[in-house]
């Protein structure tokens, strides 16, 4: 367990190398950044191969995490690691969550499959394929009941829930532990993940991620949570300006929020190089690309993408991009 | 050993006062990058953050002044590399000079390559100490004479004067790397020289600017494939077809220029097995070699990662021959070092003329001497409060908990913002250049000791 925790650090600390590595004088030095993507490989590999269902909960508010524990361990690891909680768990997220979507949560990783980028992390599951499938898959299932919200409630209709989605899904990038530099980092990644469709990008923020703020307590209560920019991931990513502001509310709800961030973040940053992308026939030219003009901060001729170019390229070739 | 120090070239303190003030300032340009001895050690060259470069000069003996026994003065500051924007990456490329290397001297000149991380330059470095006197049509000042005056005609003569130092830029050498260049390395043809950075190194004419030739391409063809960079790389004492270069995974490639235009496939791959007991996050950054230096003699290879000095022998690749723990307490503290940056630290390695002791950085100030006939090692400190001109220096050492002796330090007490980097040895005798930070520390030893 000391382990995860310090692999869950690791990985927090290499991040916010990795942004740092952006705004240094005199370019991005690939040296460095390939000895950080390598420790973060192999936090990334500890992080997600040692079965802890624990862990799992520790992704959630507090008082729900004990109760679930026995019968996640019940499960067994693997299962309580991949299956998504019982549907008595879920009654124990606050409310905001709206009802009808939690059946359909079991499913939500396969409607995200079908789903046309809709998620990061729904894209990732196509792209990893058989990378440490069963762990990663089941990540994205504890993001589960956040990407439903959008999946069924739409950009702007659900509510106060929904916006967590695709947030969630980009979410990672914006929470890390607690460190208001990597924080920063949000409006990079949202810049351009956000080239899905505008419709996947709910306007700003009901405090949704209430639930995931361990400060709240169980949920953050029925209520919405209000916390103003509750995520850095809310901001429309024009504003990278308010990150501070959101990155100082954010900042005080680590470990929930990150759990699950983190392990999407380290999907897109961490695994080979590059950031793990498989060579996907149009994302992998995409990616080297991408790559290039990462660390070596874009030979000649190569710069980064509008917006309108980056919404034909898969989220993972957009993520790798940004980086 | 006896010490001199030289000041700071901030040009804003005394001796006397300590010098991390600065830092907290924010000058950093003075901080130090690179060191080098010429191949006699008359000279010594650094190079700074902030671009410039001060060559030092060894005063001769003097029988009138037995005090000053050789001691190093500035000769000449010039400014080497200015910041650079490359528009179309938009990218700042930084002045700090990465590597100073000297150029066998040909003639009365002294001739240097410097390089940043796009750009090497050469630099001819002439002294002046004459002057001609007694021109015809002007007078001393350069005015024109008023002609009327002038009754009879003289033929100028070469006087004495103050000596004055030049320094020229002969050759720029730039646009050849697309990374950014760790090492510099003259080749013992005097003709050529390599140029690496993290995944190309190129061999250039010292006379041909505009061309250079790609020896060497590690780049995959896809980037999400990239395991491993260049870090460091040399060209072997003597023989001027043989070139090493070291990687970030920890390996050693010697190369034979001869087998093939592009030496991507190695002759020799210097490589230990990694010790598994030893493996955690970080084993990959702490084999990562910093630097490589060939022995005078050419047959050994001295390498540095971040915990130890190897020493290889060029007919076994299976292994080093001999290794030294540099600060092996640092191991357990791995993970902070990584979270403050320092495992990223890159320590460089000397060896003394006679390839008889080794010579490299730690933290707090100190550096590490191994004699390998004897097996015993040093701990000194380059600071100013322990040494002071002329006072011999004292062995430090770290404690790692056990009994402490009285002037020990504690491994919680180090101070890792002092790091000692750059190091240099002299080709024959025993004077060592310590960049410490901004502050250069130069010590001498008068007599032949033995390692204590």
């Amino acid at each position: 367990m000391e382990f995860k925790l310090e692999a869950h650090r690791i990985v927090s600390i290499s991040l916010g190398k990795i942004y740092n590595s952006r705004v240094q004088r005199g370019g991005i030095k690939l040296h460095k950044n390939l000895l950080v993507s390598l420790v973060l490989r192999s936090a990334r590999q500890v992080y997600l191969s040692d079965p802890c269902p624990g862990l799992y909960l520790a992704g959630h508010p507090g008082a729900p995490a004990a109760p679930q524990q026995p019968e996640e361990s019940a499960a067994g690891p693997p299962a309580g690691w991949g299956e998504p909680p019982p549907p008595a768990s879920r009654a124990a997220w606050p409310e905001p969550e709206p009802q009808p979507e939690r059946p359909a949560v079991p499913e939500v990783p396969r409607a995200g499959d079908a789903e046309p980028a809709a998620t990061v992390t729904a894209a990732g599951d196509t792209l990893q394929g058989g990378e440490a499938e069963a762990p990663e898959a089941a990540w994205r299932r504890v993001e589960g009941p956040r990407e439903t919200a959008v999946g069924a409630g739409g950009p702007a209709g659900v509510s106060g829930v929904c916006p967590e989605g695709p947030e969630a899904a980009r979410g990672p990038c914006g929470c890390p532990a607690g460190d208001e530099d990597k924080l920063s980092a949000a409006p990079r990644v949202d810049r351009c993940l956000a080239s899905r469709p505008a419709a996947a990008e709910p306007p700003a923020s009901p405090p949704v991620c209430a639930r995931k703020r361990g400060a709240a307590g169980v949920g953050g209560g029925p209520a919405d949570c209000p916390a103003p920019g509750s995520t850095p991931l809310k901001k429309p990513r024009q504003n990278s300006e308010e990150q501070p502001g959101g990155a100082a509310a954010a900042a005080e709800e680590e470990e929930e929020m990150e759990t699950g961030n983190v392990a999407n973040l380290i999907s897109i940053f961490g695994s080979s190089f590059s950031g793990l992308l498989r060579k996907s026939p149009g994302g992998g030219r995409e990616e080297a690309e991408g790559e290039e003009s990462g660390p070596e901060a874009a030979e000649p001729g190569q710069i980064c993408c509008d917006k309108p170019v980056l919404r034909d390229i898969n989220p993972w070739s957009t993520a790798i991009v940004a980086f | 050993m006896h010490c001199s120090v030289k000041e700071c070239q901030c040009g804003l303190c005394d001796l006397s006062e300590p010098h991390s003030s600065h830092l907290i300032n924010g000058n950093t340009a003075d901080i130090i990058s690179t060191v080098e001895f010429n191949h006699t050690g008359e000279l010594l060259a650094t190079g700074d953050k902030g671009g410039r470069v001060v060559i030092f000069q060894r005063e001769p003996e003097s029988k009138n002044a037995p005090h000053s026994q050789g001691e190093y003065d500035v000769y000449s500051t010039f400014q080497s590399h200015e910041p650079e924007f490359d528009y179309l990456k938009s990218l700042e490329i930084e002045e700090k000079i990465n590597k100073i290397k000297w150029l066998p001297q040909q003639n009365a000149a002294h001739s240097l390559l410097s390089t940043n991380d796009k750009t090497i330059k050469l630099w001819k470095i002439t002294e002046r100490d004459k002057r001609p006197e007694g021109y015809n049509l002007k007078d001393e000042e350069g005015k024109l004479k008023d002609l009327s005056t002038v009754t009879s005609l003289q033929v100028p003569v070469l006087k004495p004067m103050d000596l004055m130092v030049e320094v020229s830029p002969r050759r720029v050498f730039a646009n050849g790397h697309t990374y950014h260049i760790n090492s510099i390395s003259v080749n013992s043809d005097c003709e050529t020289y390599m140029s690496a950075d993290d995944l190309r190194i190129n061999l250039w004419h010292l006379a041909i600017t505009d061309r250079s030739f790609n020896i060497v391409d590690i780049k995959p063809a896809n980037m999400e494939d990239l395991t491993e960079v260049i870090t460091a790389s040399e060209f072997h004492p003597h023989h001027c077809n043989l070139f090493v270069y070291s990687s970030s995974k920890g390996s050693l490639r010697l190369c034979d220029m001869r087998a093939a235009a592009l030496c991507d496939k190695h002759s020799k791959l210097f490589e230990e097995p990694e010790d598994p007991s030893n493996r955690s996050f970080f084993s990959e950054i702490i084999s990562s070699v910093s630097d490589v230096k060939f022995s005078h003699s050419g047959r050994y290879m001295l390498t540095r990662d971040y915990l130890t000095v190897k020493v290889w022998d060029l007919n076994m690749e299976a292994r080093p021959i001999e290794t030294y723990q540099v600060h092996d307490y640092l191991r357990s503290k791995l993970c902070s070092l990584y979270e403050n940056d320092c495992i990223f630290d890159k320590f460089e390695c000397a060896w003394n003329g006679s390839d008889s002791v080794i010579m490299t950085g730690a933290y707090n100030n100190f550096f590490r001497m191994f004699d390998r006939n004897t097996k015993r090692d040093v701990t000194l400190e380059a600071s100013r409060e322990s040494s002071k001109p002329r006072a011999v220096l004292k062995p430090r050492r770290v404690c790692v908990g056990g009994k402490r002796r009285r002037d020990d330090i504690s491994v919680d007490s180090l101070d890792f913002t002092k790091k000692i980097l750059h190091t240099a040895w002299h080709p024959a005798e025993n004077i060592i250049a310590i960049a410490a930070t901004n502050n250069l520390y130069i010590f001498q030893d008068k007599v032949n000791s033995d390692m204590h």
